[in-house]
């Protein structure tokens, strides 16, 4: 009886689903359209966060005049060239497959957006040009002020780069948040593009996906180093990659600090949008997504402070402060369990009846957000505390001060600790408004304290005698293999994240604005997701390892061709004549 | 080299692995689309039922505060002695029986607050339809009470189907003409967070003298862009008014509550 009465709407639902959706074998056109924009996505995180630092590492090569900084830069740079072609490509995918698969959707956007995708297009052919040149031209401006101009060029690579970012990320953002009035005929009179590119949710995703890409490429570059130390022939050339691998490193985790108070920014401006979509974020059916979040990060933490504490070994003087890692490894362990736990339990009415709500007796207490809070700002303590004991270790201060200072910041972390610990404990006396703004004490705290210390700490440090060099290459395997670890999780979290980010839109192309009529317009758990992502990383991932092994190719030419010039013995035994210093790549 | 090439391949197997694992073996919830149910007025109690649970747990995504207790009340245990929600509804608020106030609560959530939670339902017009709304009563009151809601209470509530026999909207307030202020006032909700002449929620500031303190131009802006600006000392209250008058009030109704409120000196 009822499927009689609905055939009306029936009848309604395929008229407005004609033609507005193609057909892709076996994944579907959902499947198809994120796998294409997860993977872009990857790249395009790559090739915007690894230009940031190689403008940076040359700028500090420049100023120190240490060419080893230059070097580096330089083989950041080489990556880019490749993941840049990667990057166009998996982008023509997915417009491709937005095109033949969401045909209406993608002419509302093309209607509201068109100007600003031609815009795009035209950044992206100045930015493929300057990378070219900032390559390419490394040895033509290798010097004098040729070498500024080339820092120059670095500096406008980002400046395209992050305007193109900018453009995507007001697409996507107007799907999560579009300005009121706008229906799925366009936008009303008086909102402009703009208003649609600026919308409610807009500035926060700039912000956040600025922060995440310089972790994400620093973590990938971190991995490119580790394969390339444990494929290393001799010790110089280990050592180059053991310290390429910690200054990636160092780059991700620092950054990676940060990115939580951003996280907090943008979902405060989701609920201020729409208090629905914000719910269903937190707590409806997307708040497991937070359970497996912590998982991750907390491996990514495991990880970050054990790399750390291996290459204390590496330091001379560094045995001192080894004593207190097996404390800091059970802390980061306490707070890992208390953040993956569970909140509300799932269970069947009966035993919901029988807990007298979802919460389960003992592991409520954990479950909540003053238990995770207090968790996660001291495990960002703690890896602060890992990275200020290695900078530290190798150094004999000398300054009159010294000792005070040291006190001054074991103060600062008690005192940040205690304050973390405070509000953690007397957020459950307190009504959830109340508590919510506690958050706020505990993050400006741990913030307080990482800059307090570091302040200190760069003045402590001055004209500091040296315990001994530290022994870059001296590092076990073990600690290459925590840096594959900690960029599988960064990718893997990637995805998990966009899952989480385009989910809360749930049956709505454009939220409140176009709905989804497709037969797949309902949004899938949380397993399936995770083989979806866990494909996309794959991808991602081989690609990588692909793009790696051309950039070793292009390196092995470049030393052929050097050798050539410099009259070397080549491998098949003939000897060319010298001609001089010639450019060589990836030297 | 090929050994360490393995090594590697095996790691990142096995952490993807078990990322993939353990997101398999926590609980698996889709979020469902949300059906255009449909129930004719023949439509029988089981039915509401079977099909208002479905909403509860699903499409309403109602358990994300109702199923917890912290949030909102939890509607199907016990509340402070007064039995599920089925059962305290009829005594929750006076002069109201349990359907009509189940069925406020639903449209009209700043109406009525219990006492202890915050103002943060909001309207589900804007996510369900009028049948989907009455299922979900029907549902709520099969918790410990007796269902009433009939096929009447959906036909008396929908909105009537447009010219040429175009299937309702699946979703969305009803959308009637009038220009008449009060009457927009009271049947767009505005009455659940605004008081004029002492009657309405005090969720929001009164609308009495709203005109001295601000232009007509401003009061436009608030109601289409409730965020623009928040009115002092009703900061707690941000981000509460939904942002959807724009399209729930047609242009001469927003010049006709703007001219109205703009004049209330």
């Amino acid at each position: 009886m009822i499927l009689s009465l609905a055939l009306p709407l029936l009848q309604q639902a395929v008229s407005d689903t004609a033609g507005a959706y193609g057909h892709f074998p076996g994944i579907g056109g959902r499947g198809a359209v994120w796998i294409a924009a997860e993977v872009h996505l990857m790249f395009a995180a790559f090739v915007l966060g690894v230009p940031m630092f190689a403008v940076i590492t040359e700028l500090i090569g420049i100023v120190s005049k240490d060419s080893k900084y230059d070097k580096l830069s330089h083989e950041f740079t080489r990556l880019l060239v490749f993941a840049y072609s990667a990057t166009a490509l998996w982008g023509a995918m997915l417009l491709f497959a937005l095109t033949t698969l969401y045909p209406k959707f993608w002419a509302h956007m093309a209607k509201i957006f068109s100007v600003s995708m031609w815009i795009y297009v035209s950044l992206f052919f100045v930015e493929s040009f300057t990378l070219y040149v900032y390559y390419y031209g490394w040895e033509r401006f290798r010097t004098g002020r040729a070498k500024w101009f080339h820092l120059a060029l670095g500096v406008l690579l980002n400046a395209w780069g992050t305007t193109v970012m900018l453009i995507a990320n007001g697409w996507l953002t107007y799907m999560m948040s579009p300005p009121k009035g706008v229906t799925a005929e366009g936008l009303p009179p008086g909102v402009t593009m703009w208003n649609a590119i600026a919308n409610a949710t807009w500035i926060p995703i700039n912000i956040h996906r600025l922060i995440a890409n310089a972790v994400f490429g620093g973590s990938i570059v971190a991995a490119y180093a580790a394969y390339r130390f444990l494929a290393a022939k001799t010790d110089e050339e280990r050592a180059h990659y053991d310290w390429m691998g910690y200054v990636g490193n160092f780059i991700a985790i620092s950054t990676f600090i940060v990115l939580p108070f951003a996280g907090y920014w943008l979902g405060r401006e989701i609920y201020q949008y729409n208090q629905q979509m914000g719910i269903t974020m937190m707590g409806g059916f997307m708040s497991w997504l937070w359970i497996v979040q912590a998982v991750l990060i907390g491996v990514l933490f495991l990880c970050a402070n054990y790399y750390l504490w291996l290459g204390m070994g590496r330091i001379p003087g560094a045995e001192r402060f080894v004593p207190y890692t097996k404390w800091m490894l059970l802390l980061l362990i306490v707070c890992w369990i208390a953040w993956s736990t569970p909140h509300t339990m799932i269970a069947t009415r009966a035993e919901l009846a029988a807990m007298g709500g979802a919460h389960h007796p003992f592991l409520n207490v954990l479950g909540v957000m003053s238990a995770k809070n207090t968790a996660v700002n001291l495990m960002i303590l703690t890896t602060f505390l890992s990275f200020l004991i290695y900078r530290r270790a190798n150094k004999e201060t000398v300054v009159p001060w010294a000792r005070t200072g040291t006190m001054i910041q074991g103060a600062m972390f008690a005192i940040a600790a205690g304050v973390v610990l405070f509000y953690g404990v007397y957020g459950y006396f307190v009504e959830a408004i109340v508590r919510i703004g506690f958050s706020v004490y505990q993050v400006l705290a741990v913030l307080a304290c990482i800059l307090g210390v570091s302040i200190i700490d760069a003045f402590i440090g001055r004209g500091a005698k040296s315990r001994g060099e530290i022994r870059w290459g001296q590092m076990p395997d073990r600690s290459q293999y925590a840096l594959f670890v900690l960029a599988v999780t960064f990718t893997w979290l990637m995805g998990l994240m966009g899952f989480a980010r385009s989910g809360i839109r749930q049956h709505w192309h454009v939220w409140e604005v176009m709905r989804d009529t497709s037969d797949q317009a309902f949004t899938p758990a949380l397993g399936y997701a995770a083989n979806m992502i866990s494909a996309c990383v794959l991808i991602f991932l081989s690609l990588v390892a692909f793009i790696f092994w051309l950039g070793s190719l292009a390196e092995s030419a470049g030393h052929t061709e050097a050798a050539e010039l410099r009259g070397v013995a080549l491998p098949h035994g003939a000897k060319m004549p010298a001609r001089g210093t010639a450019p060589v790549t990836g030297d | 080299m090929w050994k360490t090439n393995l090594k590697i391949l095996v790691l990142a197997l096995l952490v993807v692995g078990f990322y993939t694992t353990f997101a398999h073996i926590i609980p698996q919830l889709q979020s469902e689309v949300p059906e255009a149910l449909a129930l004719g007025s023949s439509v029988t109690p089981d039915q509401l039922v079977a099909a208002g649970e479905k909403i509860f747990n699903g499409a309403g995504g109602c358990t994300a505060c109702h199923g917890l207790g912290t949030r909102a009340p939890n509607l199907i245990t016990d509340y402070k002695g007064q039995g599920a929600i089925g059962a305290r509804c009829g005594t929750r608020k006076p002069n109201m029986d349990c359907k009509a106030y189940l069925y406020e609560s639903l449209t009209q959530p700043q109406a009525y607050i219990v006492a202890g939670f915050d103002p943060i339902m909001p309207d589900m017009r804007k996510q369900l339809s009028e049948d989907q709304i009455w299922a979900a009563v029907a549902f709520l009151e099969s918790q410990g009470g007796t269902v009433d809601v009939t096929g009447d209470d959906i036909k008396r509530t929908s909105p009537a189907p447009a010219a040429g026999g175009a299937a309702p909207a699946p979703a969305g307030p009803a959308m009637t003409a009038t220009l008449d202020p009060l009457k927009l006032y009271s049947e767009k909700g505005c009455v659940g967070c605004h008081q004029i002449d002492g009657k309405g929620g005090n969720i929001g500031p009164s609308w009495d003298h709203v005109g001295s303190r601000r232009s007509a131009a401003s009061i436009r802006k608030k109601i289409l862009n409730p965020s623009s600006d928040t009115t002092k000392g009703y900061e707690k209250f941000a981000g509460m008014m939904p942002g959807t008058f724009g399209t729930m009030l047609s242009a001469a109704q927003l010049e006709a509550l703007v001219n109205f409120l703009a004049n209330k000196k």
